[in-house]
């Protein structure tokens, strides 16, 4: 695939040889290179680009300066609200998904037939998203779906967790957190499994109950993990969009709209591939702001490799 | 160990199988060298059974013309016509509805039809249908099917609470509403008085327009440089709506897919709703009763919207794809078109003159002929440029005024506001 | 396109890198011996309640996980009546069986799946030697620009997909000389409508490159050096020496960029609109939504989505323990 780097099978001279530590790391970068140029930095500034244009596919760029921007900050009815969905989303599915795995693989560490048990919470992460959507809608239906008919059983009445924008956005969360659990349950489990097992056993010879043992060993020497999978998922939350589109196109009443969703509305409902692409920017200068505290926040937690 | 290196050999040769699979079909096929026209249509299961038979006729006819169904759902079909003209892979006839009509247009996204096809268009077909295919002046597709809007009412529920037949006035239809709503112990709603659907725009949006004609109003200034909407008539009406919220009679659960299960006593409704009404509700479906829309000081009044065959402006099969349309739509006197065929077979109200006279039998059946009827006062939504997103803005406010967040009147108003800078940009 | 253009792994992918809970703080604060809260019956009776509650927790949590599951699945058996049904009726009387033969007549279920599974393994492929490649480059030698191309490679992941959405649909309708296209990239349709269009995009992972570095930091460099002594190519060291070494690494990396195309589902979406022949699992299914009228096909589209879960997900149990374990290691190292 790079002849470049294939070597001569016929013994060359060591000159040769060093020549090649020269110029190998390069073609072994060549191909992620040249991605980079094509579909990095070309949509990139491309993008850039049409922040300043006004533009349906059907036409032609059309230059207008900062008016995507200006009308983004000073018009546009829902710009605000969206990003403090955005911000919400991510936040309530990575608090709620951190604490609820980091319990469950704590109590699935010790314990027999840990595989089986890890298996489970991996279904959702074999399952599709489109899948995953419509599962929770049925679930989740005011009238017919099985929560509310299992919560009618113990003389509950439900709420209307998707058709009513006060409990809309905490079932996304919901579902987001379900989705996501397999994923964080390995991540620390595999941090768990690193944890010395006779510092669990001198605490006990201590008298240690299972909360001190929690508090005291395992979030300390958690902490790197911990840190690493709040950040990140709040990062990798604040862009996410694909099952906010299919579970409720951002509805009821932009209740679950992010910005993400809500640019991708602007530009192929709307037509205004310029605004949204000026959207999409502003969402990336927020996320890169947080990107830059995250690393110093990296820094000072102990997690070194980044 | 082995048993399981032999896996790993086996998952590499699948991998190189799939992966050398996918490159082969990357290599477009050019092998036939019929006519190849690609139809899109929002038309699903359930519908297209009736409509791809005359596709089948057609290359039966026309050996050398291949014509392929692309069915798109009806809420991604603009997006999805914008995306592939972008690609320059835009099917070669469209399936428009009419608020779609002007961006296309304006964008020379639409081949002007053949003079036959215009002259075939004003003379055969309803008039308010060919207004909605008019833009500056021009006739740029065939009509096909017309919805308007109806209340459409459960007879059993109603007489069971004690009336025996349909509102006159919104004021009745408030009280039948509230006297057909039950509750379980748990205050949830189930059996509705009303339903309003809020699952997409124009099951948001339209009804409100019939009861803002019947007020009298109207959405737009004449020459759409204002919206004109949020004046009284417009808050009325939508007050009218919320009416329905406030007194209980409805709720944000309530769907109007739950019809057929006999647990809606009326919702406003087109007439693309029987077929489904029928094959849901089976013997149950002669306790469906339509009836005008409640009128209001401006009398009877409805609003309409019109679908239209049109063809691309880049498609490399024009010609071919014209006469097609035009064999599917043919109005000869007496007879009716293909399209007017599949049309009433689907439930809905075809717009040649001919098709709708050949099919008076379903076309005057109990749950059509007052569709029908109401043809005459019913109103085309008008053509405006960005309509969707206009649409869109509206569905958003009266949702709000719903959910009775804001009031009517604030949430018409802020509609307004946002719709008058869209309006400026291109009048 | 960056990683992030996976929408739902996003966070999961990108946490397997370099936490590494060892080599972090150690400061670790011993219990004291809080003897006034132990408990006056002794830790046995203690230690049982916990356990218990152990178990509870663990068995909620995954009644939790499987339980939409069997929802879906339960309803796809259920008839039109029985889901409209109050109160409601659990266990279907008359099984609707036949719903799982149907829906592969009514959307064309076999072609998706065809699409998923040769756009999901061509995208795996790539990633895997692009990122091992890279990886392996910047992991292993030095030379000019390294510490730039790394920086931008940790940078590139901050970016996110729908940035790239709009501009790389047209870079893909525009690429020049093919599907029509001049070479400047006029007159056809590019990559679009094509396999190479769905998958190219996704050929290079910015992730899957700080992973295998990460990873390929730990190579011994003496065995290269001694290959290198032997007359081994740059190449054949690569191929033959360090690939084999990082196997684990690679079989987590494929799992990861697998599920991860497996289920994009935005970017097909917007491409694959106009190419029906073309659409995937997710997409197929999210389009084809209307062909599933609300009250009568309720059931067909449980089927449907069934269908598209569960062979899927019976593949990924049984090969679990193949790769479950590849997970954990890797995990820990990054």
């Amino acid at each position: 695939m790079w002849p470049a780097a294939v070597g001569n099978p016929i013994s060359p001279t060591k000159r040769h040889r060093l020549d090649q530590r020269h110029w190998a790391p390069y073609a072994f970068l060549a191909p992620a290179g040249l991605f980079a140029m094509i579909f990095f930095f070309v949509p990139v500034l491309f993008s850039l680009y049409l922040t300043f244009t006004d533009w349906n596919p059907l036409s032609s760029p059309r230059w207008i300066g900062l008016k995507n921007y200006k009308y983004i900050f000073t018009l546009d009815p829902y710009f605000y609200q969206t990003l403090t969905n955005t911000f919400v989303f991510a936040f309530g599915s990575v608090l709620l998904g951190t604490a609820i795995s980091l319990l469950l693989s704590f109590a699935v560490t010790r314990i027999k037939g840990k595989a089986l048990w890890r298996t489970l919470y991996w279904l959702p992460m074999v399952t599709n998203v489109v899948a995953i959507s419509y599962m929770w809608t049925y679930l989740l239906d005011a009238v017919y779906g099985l929560v509310n008919q299992g919560l009618a059983l113990l003389g509950i009445a439900g709420p209307d967790w998707l058709s009513s924008p006060s409990t809309a956005m905490l079932s996304v969360i919901i579902v987001s957190v379900w989705a996501g659990l397999g994923g964080n349950i390995l991540i620390f489990s595999a941090g768990l499994e690193g944890i010395d097992e006779s510092l669990y056993e001198a605490a006990r010879v201590d008298g240690a109950s299972v909360w001190q043992e929690f508090r005291h060993i395992t979030i300390p020497l958690l902490r790197p993990t911990l840190l690493f999978v709040l950040v990140t998922g709040f990062i990798g939350g604040l862009s996410n969009f694909a099952l906010i589109m299919v579970m409720t196109g951002g509805g009821p009443m932009q209740a679950t709209n992010v910005v993400a969703n809500y640019m991708y509305q602007v530009a192929f409902q709307n037509l205004r591939m310029g605004r949204a692409s000026a959207m999409a920017y502003v969402l990336f200068v927020i996320i890169m702001i947080i990107t830059l505290v995250q690393l110093r926040v990296f820094k000072r937690g102990g997690v070194e490799s980044y | 160990m082995s048993q399981r290196l032999g896996r790993v050999r086996l998952l590499l040769v699948c991998l190189a199988v799939s992966l050398a699979l996918g490159l082969a079909a990357a290599i477009p096929n050019t092998a036939s060298a019929k006519v190849k026209i690609v139809v899109a249509s929002h038309y699903g299961q359930g519908q297209k059974e009736y409509l791809l038979p005359y596709f089948e006729e057609y290359m039966k006819l026309h050996p050398d013309v291949e014509i392929t169904y692309q069915e798109i759902t009806f809420a991604d079909y603009l997006q999805t016509v914008m995306t592939s003209r972008v690609a320059g892979k835009a099917p070669d006839i469209y399936h428009l509805y009419s608020l779609w009509g002007v961006q296309m247009v304006g964008n020379g996204a639409l081949d002007r039809p053949p003079a036959s096809i215009q002259k075939m268009v004003r003379q055969s077909f309803v008039p308010s249908s060919v207004e909605a295919v008019t833009m500056n002046g021009q006739i740029w597709g065939i009509p096909t099917e017309i919805d308007n809007y109806m209340l459409v009412y459960n007879k059993r529920l109603l007489k069971e609470a004690g009336f025996n037949g349909p509102p006159r006035t919104w004021d009745e239809l408030l009280k039948i509403a509230k006297a057909c709503t039950k509750r379980n112990a748990e205050g949830k709603i189930v059996q509705a008085g009303f339903a309003l659907e809020r699952g997409w725009d124009s099951a948001v949006v339209h009804p409100w327009m019939a009861l803002l004609y019947a007020q009298g109003g109207s959405l737009f200034s004449k020459d759409f440089s204002r919206a004109t909407f949020n004046g009284p008539q417009g808050v009325k009406a939508l007050e009218q709506e919320v009416a329905l919220f406030k007194e209980g009679a409805t709720d944000p659960t309530v769907s109007v897919w739950d019809f057929p299960t006999g647990t809606i006593a009326m919702t406003i409704m087109a007439p693309w709703y029987k077929s489904t009404l029928q094959k849901a509700m089976k013997d149950r479906f002669t306790d469906v009763g339509v009836a005008p829309i409640p009128a209001g000081p401006a009398g009877n009044k409805s609003v309409q919207y019109t679908f239209y065959w049109a063809v691309d402006s880049k498609s490399k099969v024009k010609k071919e794809a014209w006469a097609f349309l035009q064999w599917l739509n043919e109005q000869h006197p007496g007879q009716s078109s293909p399209m007017g065929n599949f049309l009433t077979k689907l439930g809905a109200i075809p717009s040649g003159k001919n098709d709708i006279a050949a099919h008076k039998a379903e076309l005057g059946d109990a749950f059509m002929e007052p569709f029908v009827n109401a043809l005459k006062y019913s109103v085309p939504e008008p053509n405006v440029v960005q309509g969707q997103e206009i649409k869109t803005s509206l569905m958003n406010h009266i949702l709000e005024a719903f959910y009775q967040k804001v009031t009517p009147k604030q949430a018409l108003d802020a509609a307004a506001k946002e719709i008058n800078a869209i309006l400026a940009e291109n009048y | 396109m960056s990683k992030t253009v996976y929408p739902r792994s996003t966070s999961e992918q990108r946490s397997m890198g370099p936490s590494s809970p060892r080599e972090g703080s150690t400061r670790t604060l011993m219990p004291r011996s809080p003897q006034a809260l132990r408990p006056a019956t002794g830790p046995n009776v203690w230690q049982v309640g916990l356990d218990g509650g152990k178990y509870f927790i663990i068995a909620l949590g995954a009644l939790t996980m499987v339980i939409p599951f069997l929802d879906m699945f339960v309803g796809a058996l259920k008839t039109p009546a029985e889901l409209l049904a109050r109160p409601p009726v659990w266990i279907p009387h008359h099984p609707q069986w036949n719903v799982f033969r149907e829906i592969w007549y009514m959307v064309p279920m076999a072609r998706w799946y065809m699409n998923s599974f040769i756009v999901s393994t061509s995208v795996t492929v790539l990633v895997v030697i692009t990122s091992s490649l890279a990886g392996f480059a910047l992991a292993k030698y030095s030379f000019r620009g390294k510490e730039w191309f790394f920086r931008f490679v940790l940078a590139a992941q901050m970016f996110p997909t729908f940035l790239f959405l709009i501009p790389n649909y047209l870079i893909i309708a525009h690429w020049p000389a093919v599907g029509g296209n001049d070479w400047l990239g006029r007159g056809g349709n590019g990559l679009l409508g094509t396999y190479v269009g769905l998958v190219l995009p996704f050929a290079v992972n910015w992730w899957g490159i700080f992973m295998m570095r990460q990873f390929m930091l730990g190579l011994p460099d003496e065995l290269m050096d001694a290959a290198r002594m032997d007359g081994c190519s740059e190449w054949r060291i690569y191929w033959q020496i360090v690939l084999p070494l990082v196997k684990p690494a690679l079989a987590t990396l494929a799992i990861f960029i697998f599920l991860s195309a497996w289920n994009e589902f935005i970017w097909t979406m917007t491409v694959t609109r106009a190419a029906p022949d073309l659409q995937t699992i997710p997409v197929g299914l999210q389009l084809m939504r209307d062909t599933f009228d609300p009250t009568r096909n309720a059931a067909l589209r449980r089927a449907a989505l069934a269908v598209s879960t569960l062979p899927v997900m019976a593949l990924f149990l049984s090969l679990q323990r193949y790769y479950v374990r590849g997970l954990v290691m890797t995990g820990l190292k990054g």
